[in-house]
């Protein structure tokens, strides 16, 4: 399966590791990614908090992009999928709406037709590769590691458009994770958001006080780390955590992992290739059963 | 707007599962009093600094039993407050960025060198004519302007 891959602008711009552990693994289990030339940010902001005219018309450039490609579009964020699918279902269902847009892009030179379809990487791999399609590019399995796995909120709302999982008891993840051979662990407040839009458009402190209540939860149940498919989330978990940790005073550290970077270890690459050395909440009995695992 | 929010029983479901009421970072923030109220009571709607402090979770519609769903009146008021002088610094500046460069994020010298040393291609420049062109016929442009601080 061939795919247009949707980058955004959080991973190759703030964790560009992601992004190179992206290319490097994706395609080992037949996910072929193209490179598209011209897209720009989804537009997540534009869209659901300034205009959301503009937005979707800025959504729909980026998809009439993958349609003259003749690709279906990969995205690597929950953010951006929310954007680009609520955009893609709304546009392909409403006539005279999918007209008004098609008139705001018209100088770009672009037509949206409503032929391709958006999916985030974790759809890709739970409903098209599968599970056993993921057991079956394990090298090293991840026997023994407890994760606490956080699906984010906006793969999962509304499910008639995300077409997920179960926005009250999401559950995909898990499976994902137990395909590695590690342990999904059970921890409360798992579908609480991670707090990245209030860090950053409402009050830090709050967002504080929110990312610890989850940490505390992680911790409590006993994870090593937890495992993340969105780099707002990623962000809040690692930069976050390191930030928050000051001023909650924590005595511990839950550090997070991006799925593919799981994935990564569990395929054999080890700690450097996945990019687990550039995070910046550490735990040394994480990276030491992670070493074991990996050798 | 107003219809949704009359429909509204404040049976208080969207604050059991809003995140922000769970860890009570914020007392002051409750779903159904931030829409309701600007919705119905306020005068200037979009000047409830409490919208933002919706993390736009989407639990509210989950379980909504009367479909009001407050997560979309609450955006809503944070789009109408871009032309109020409400809106939030950062998401004023995040949406100019946008449109002004393809990218919500400032690209660093520090990201580019990043890349280098991951082997990943220099970011290409993005297709901000084209957005230049939808910004101005849409009326996001001008919007933006007036909204400069």
């Amino acid at each position: 399966m061939r795919y247009a891959l949707f980058l955004g602008c959080f991973i190759p711009v703030r964790l560009p590791h992601l992004e190179a552990v992206a290319w490097s693994v994706l395609p080992q289990l037949g996910v072929e990614l193209a490179d598209i030339e011209g897209f720009t940010c989804c537009p997540e902001p534009v869209g659901f908090l300034t205009d959301r005219v503009t937005g979707l018309a800025m959504a729909a450039r980026n998809i009439c992009l993958a349609e003259e490609a003749g690709l279906d579009i990969i995205t690597l964020c929950n953010g951006c999928t929310y954007t680009l699918r609520q955009a893609n279902e709304t546009l392909k269902a409403d006539p005279a709406l999918r007209a008004r847009i098609n008139e705001i892009l018209a100088e770009t030179g672009h037509e949206f037709r409503g032929t391709v379809n958006v999916r985030h990487f974790a759809q890709v791999l739970s409903q098209q590769v599968g599970f056993e399609g993921i057991r079956s590019v394990v090298r090293k399995p991840l026997t023994g590691l407890r994760v606490a796995c956080h699906t984010g909120c906006h793969i999962l709302s509304p499910p008639g458009v995300m077409g997920f999982d179960d926005p009250l008891d999401p559950i995909v993840l898990d499976g994902m994770v137990s395909a590695l051979g590690a342990e999904p662990v059970d921890w409360e407040r798992k579908t609480m958001c991670c707090g990245w839009t209030l860090t950053n458009y409402g009050d830090r402190e709050s967002a504080n006080r929110l990312l610890g209540a989850k940490l505390d939860a992680m911790h409590a149940a006993g994870a090593d780390c937890s495992t993340v498919i969105c780099p707002q989330c990623f962000y809040q978990f690692d930069t976050g955590q390191m930030l928050a940790a000051r001023e909650l005073k924590m005595e511990y550290r839950v550090p997070t992992i991006y799925y593919l970077q799981l994935l990564a270890l569990a395929m054999g690459r080890s700690l450097d290739e996945a990019g687990i050395r550039q995070h910046r909440v550490k735990d040394p009995a994480l990276d030491g059963k992670l070493g074991r695992l990996t050798a | 707007m107003h219809e949704a929010a009359e429909i509204c029983l404040k049976c208080g479901v969207c604050c059991n599962v809003a995140h922000s009421c769970h860890v009570k970072y914020d007392h002051r923030f409750n779903p159904r009093y931030t829409f309701v109220y600007d919705c119905l009571a306020s005068e200037k709607r979009a000047s409830n600094p409490n919208i933002w402090l919706c993390v736009s979770c989407h639990k509210c519609e989950e379980t909504c039993p009367y479909d009001v769903s407050p997560v979309y009146f609450i955006e809503a008021l944070k789009a109408e407050a871009l032309g109020t002088g409400f809106v939030h610094p950062t998401i004023r500046a995040e949406v100019a960025q946008i449109v002004s460069t393809g990218f919500a994020f400032p690209v660093t010298g520090a990201t580019e060198r990043q890349r280098q040393t991951l082997n990943l291609k220099p970011l290409p420049p993005k297709a901000v004519d084209e957005l230049a062109k939808i910004a101005e016929k849409t009326g996001l442009a001008a919007r933006l302007k007036e909204a400069q601080p």
